[in-house]
């Protein structure tokens, strides 16, 4: 298999405040292959925003890396100076949002905005540059070109400011996209629109995307790959239709019977006992041990190291091979 | 847009009636006796009777509200017990020598205070915004009274550098007399080429519109830094950043244009400060405008020239205020294009 | 159970607001100072009589013979036109000026809280009379309806404090209308009403005590901001009269001699805006506690 694009691994990342210092990310990993769509998945809190924000280092400033590496096609990203890193934002790695109304300047004009991030990257003619702004905000679908550019953020409706976001992200035709939770905030049937629309533009132009999300629905629709993480640590990672058919974590077993199903009638609602760890930096064994249905007492005082089950699929989990449902 | 404007103006409108209810009432309440004030100490019980018909003191108070009303619209606003001209005139002669001030002042306020504001936002926690927090926070403590004093005894005390008061010296009046058109001297002597005159003007107004741009200067900076810290702490600058869009690009310009928004209404504010700050710094420096004009009645006691600036005040107010609120709906393209 | 992403585990204790100003007085030297210095300004307006080299003169006794004396060792601020000690003057001014500015911004609280409180818990016709009426007042620009209040009364300290008080009250309404108003949504308030009690009651034992942080913090910063508007009218001849020791009127008085005898002015002008920074200082420090979002 070749290199991958986006290579995470072993990042850490503590939060250090007047009251103390507490851990995001421990020891996460996650490869995005050339023109893969990997989905990372996880309740809130559960550092999957933290990942996407180290990769393009923005961090905020009580956070700090503590291990690992972030490599974009071979390049170190961590230990890159500013200027470099900001060539490397919106050029080569794009983000889109999960509040498109607040990702917006509210007093500029889409199309000015658009400009903008066009103009740090590339040094176009105003005719060029316009010509590009427009296709690309054809190309996400948006009816309207003209409307849409001298438009101001609250003129248009979440839908619309999405697609525009998006369009924003693939000016300079990055290679990978991270995409935080982008649909969390739209109605279902905009949501399921722009999953089309992240979809087609994906196997149109062939860039990587990183989704982000806390919803299992979503990733099953539209990711190649899911990791799956919890309190800051991989719980499972693996091809889709392999994590949603043999999921092998307890955590993602009991993330997925916690989806209520509206054909189904069910007795009562599913959901795990207990709550995440405080800070997982001083969990000595598995994060999830406390609230493990199948934790056994190596589970408490050995963190389970990630491993392969098989064809990719890995599992931090001290019983993952002995076998699947219960 | 059109429609918040017209609620606006009407707003303003039932505040200013509002306003000569209570200057009214001032001016004829309060005072034990408007008559016998007018005549003087020497008023004999007659004359005073006298005056009373002919000032219409002693008509039903709704009949002299509406009598004061009509002479206010018709801009009869009484006549000076002390310069015994009509007090709307003396408003208006004095006015521009304030209006001189007051601009100079805010011209140098207003570029400084958000530049400071901005710098100190942009390094906030380094020495720059340590910097720029002491001096507006100096600036709006700052007494103006005592600054102009403090001022006076360094630049033509100790150092003599400035001139002490006055607008222009006097003896310019016989060497090169300033040919007044519109009453500011700076532009008058710049229409009529006087530039011997217009470096005096200059130099005399140094002093006075620094001591009244002291406060203007602290406010404007401190909420400029606070807009702009909030606007730097939006969902869209971090948007920003992760394009790749430069820092400067960001502070100066994204963030910028949001953070003027509010602080259309910190330079409001300020102007209303400066329209009674002015009374203050006019009388450290002699300068001949309104304010030395305002403080004299007050002193003596002339009602028609204390209420009638008082509501020359208010309304001068009023209307700072409706054009702030104007401009901060304009600016702001949520309210503009509802 | 959902834990804040950018604060994973986290959970801070929220400590009373005592402890929390005592902390972040503590680790911040300016509002130090501020506190250092109003702790002064009481000490001084308390102990004055008995701090002050010269009592006496500090209340006007004159001592001619020593007239116009710069600043020394003996006379560390100097002495005045009647030869009277500056430094004794300045002291025993704090106690008026403080005591001039608990008054006004009392008094001002006590119209406007209220009324604000009445018309942002009643709404409807109430509250827009109301609120009209705290527009009229605040209509004027600073200090001018103050002024021409003094003008219509006669000069002097009384009246001065009076048209303050007078020109201050719309702020705290407007504050108190804001907290009345967002109060009365609150469960606990529409559970006291749903239970018959009467509107005076609810007012005065529910919706005041829990507006009261923002409206003391506005208090405490308007004590300064009083001072100085006191001493500036003072300045102007508006307020008290000699042989007060009020410090705006010492700097007017000193003002013909500003020249050779810099002192008469600067040291009550200084005292006036040490003061006033001090509340400013203290005032930005609460301020900054109270705001949820932490912007600085």
């Amino acid at each position: 298999m070749s290199a991958p694009l986006l290579a995470v691994r072993d990042l850490a990342v503590s939060f250090v405040t007047r009251d103390g210092t507490t851990t995001g990310l421990d020891g996460v990993s996650v490869d995005v292959s050339q023109g893969e769509i990997v989905g990372l998945v996880g309740e809130t809190g559960c550092g999957k925003t933290l990942t996407g924000l180290s990769i393009l280092g923005l961090l905020p400033r009580t956070a700090r890396v503590t291990r690992g590496s972030i490599t974009l096609d071979g390049r170190d990203l961590l230990g890159l100076p500013e200027s470099e890193l900001r060539r490397v934002r919106g050029s080569s790695v794009a983000m889109v949002f999960q509040n498109p109304a607040s990702a917006f300047n509210p007093v500029f004009t889409i199309g000015a905005q658009m400009g903008h991030v066009l103009a740090a990257h590339e040094r176009l003619p105003k005719e060029a540059a316009g010509a590009r702004v427009r296709e690309t905000l054809a190309e996400v679908g948006l009816p309207e070109v003209d409307r849409v550019l001298r438009a101001y953020p609250h003129q248009l409706s979440g839908g619309m400011l999405q697609r525009a976001m998006i369009a924003s992200a693939l000016l300079c035709r990055p290679r990978l996209l991270i995409a935080d939770e982008p649909t969390t905030a739209l109605d279902v049937t905009i949501e399921a629109q722009i999953l089309r629309l992240i979809r087609r533009l994906q196997e149109t132009r062939g860039f990587s995307v990183l989704f982000i999300t806390h919803d299992l629905g979503v990733i099953r629709t539209v990711s190649d790959r899911v990791v799956v993480l919890y309190a800051g640590r991989v719980a499972e990672s693996a091809a889709t239709e392999a994590l949603f058919g043999r999921p092998s974590h307890p955590y993602t077993r009991g993330l997925m019977a916690a989806v209520p199903h509206p054909s189904a009638r069910r007795e009562a609602l599913a959901s795990i006992p207990g709550s995440v760890p405080a800070d997982v930096g001083v969990v000595a064994g598995c994060a999830f041990a406390e609230r493990c249905p199948m934790a056994i007492e190596r589970c408490r005082t050995e963190r389970p190291e990630v491993r392969d089950l098989g064809a990719g699929h890995l599992a931090a989990c001290h019983l993952a091979d002995l076998g699947a449902v219960t | 847009m059109t429609r918040f404007i017209a609620k606006r103006l009407a707003g303003s409108a039932a505040v200013l009636l509002g306003l000569s209810v209570i200057t009214f009432a001032l001016a004829r309440l309060v005072p034990s006796n408007p008559a016998a004030i007018y005549i003087g100490p020497k008023a004999r019980p007659e004359d005073i009777a006298r005056v009373t018909q002919e000032l219409g003191l002693d008509r039903p108070l709704p009949i002299q509200y509406v009598t004061y009303m009509l002479d206010m619209l018709t801009g009869d606003w009484g006549t000076s017990i002390g310069t015994k001209r009509p007090v709307l005139e003396e408003i208006l002669v004095r006015l521009p020598a304030t209006l001189e001030l007051i601009v100079a002042a805010m011209l140098l306020a207003v570029p400084a205070g958000i530049l400071l504001g901005v710098l100190s936002a942009r390094w906030q926690r380094r020495p720059p915004d340590l910097v720029v927090r002491v001096v507006s926070i100096v600036g709006v403590s700052l007494p103006a009274f005592w600054l102009g004093l403090l001022l006076q005894v360094l630049f033509f005390r100790t150092v003599h550098l400035l001139p002490l008061t006055g607008r222009v010296d006097p003896d310019l009046r016989f060497s090169s007399p300033i040919v007044e058109t519109t009453g500011l001297y700076l532009l008058d002597t710049v229409l009529s080429g006087n530039w011997t005159a217009f470096r005096d003007v200059a130099w005399h107004l140094v002093l006075p519109a620094l001591t009244l741009a002291a406060y203007p200067i602290g406010l404007i900076a401190r909420m400029t830094r606070a807009s702009m810290l909030e606007a730097l702490g939006q969902d869209y600058v971090r948007a920003a950043r992760a394009a790749g869009i430069s820092e400067r690009l960001i502070t100066y310009r994204l963030a910028l244009k949001n953070a003027m928004i509010p602080v259309t209404t910190v330079v409001g504010l300020t102007l209303a400060y400066s329209l009674t700050g002015t009374f203050f710094v006019e009388v450290v420096y002699n300068w001949p405008g309104l304010g030395t004009f305002t403080v004299k009645g007050l002193l003596n006691l002339d009602y028609p020239v204390v209420m009638g600036v008082t509501l020359f005040g208010a309304v001068a107010y009023v209307v700072i205020n409706l054009v702030v609120d104007l401009a901060q709906s304009w600016l702001d393209p949520r309210t503009r294009l509802a | 159970m959902a834990i804040e992403v950018l604060r994973p585990g986290v959970v801070v204790p929220r400590p009373g607001i005592l402890r929390r100003f005592r902390r972040a007085v503590l680790a911040d030297p300016l509002a130090l100072t501020g506190v250092a210095i109003i702790a002064l300004l009481v000490a001084l307006a308390v102990l004055g009589p008995w701090i002050a080299p010269y009592p006496g003169q500090g209340a006007g006794e004159s001592n001619v013979p020593a007239r116009m004396l710069a600043p020394s060792l003996a006379h560390p601020f100097g002495t005045d036109g009647l030869g009277r000690d500056m430094l004794s003057r300045v002291i025993i001014g704090a106690r008026p000026a403080l005591v001039v500015s608990l008054l006004v911004v009392g008094l001002a609280m006590l119209i406007g809280v209220p009324l604000g409180a009445l018309a942002g818990y009643r709404r409807g016709r109430l509250d827009a009379v109301i609120m009209r009426i705290t527009d009229l007042f605040l209509a004027f620009p600073p200090l001018l309806l103050a002024m021409a209040i003094v003008a219509a009364l006669g000069p002097g300290l009384d009246h001065a404090a009076l048209a303050l008080a007078i020109s201050w009250w719309p702020w705290y309404a407007r504050l108190a209308r804001g907290t009345a108003t967002s109060l009365r949504e609150r469960p606990f308030i529409e559970a006291a009403r749903s239970i018959g009690v009467g509107d005076a009651t609810i007012l005065r034992r529910h919706v005041v005590p829990n507006s009261i942080t923002p409206i003391l913090v506005q208090a405490t910063i308007d004590i300064g901001t009083v001072i100085l508007a006191a001493g500036s009218l003072a300045f102007l001849g508006l307020g008290a009269s000699p042989p007060t020791p009020d410090w705006g009127l010492m700097v007017a008085e000193g003002r013909t001699y500003i020249l050779d005898q810099w002192w008469l002015s600067a040291f009550p002008g200084l005292a006036i805006f040490v003061v006033v920074l001090a509340f400013n200082l203290v005032g930005d420090l609460l301020l900054d506690l109270l705001d949820p979002r932490g912007t600085k």
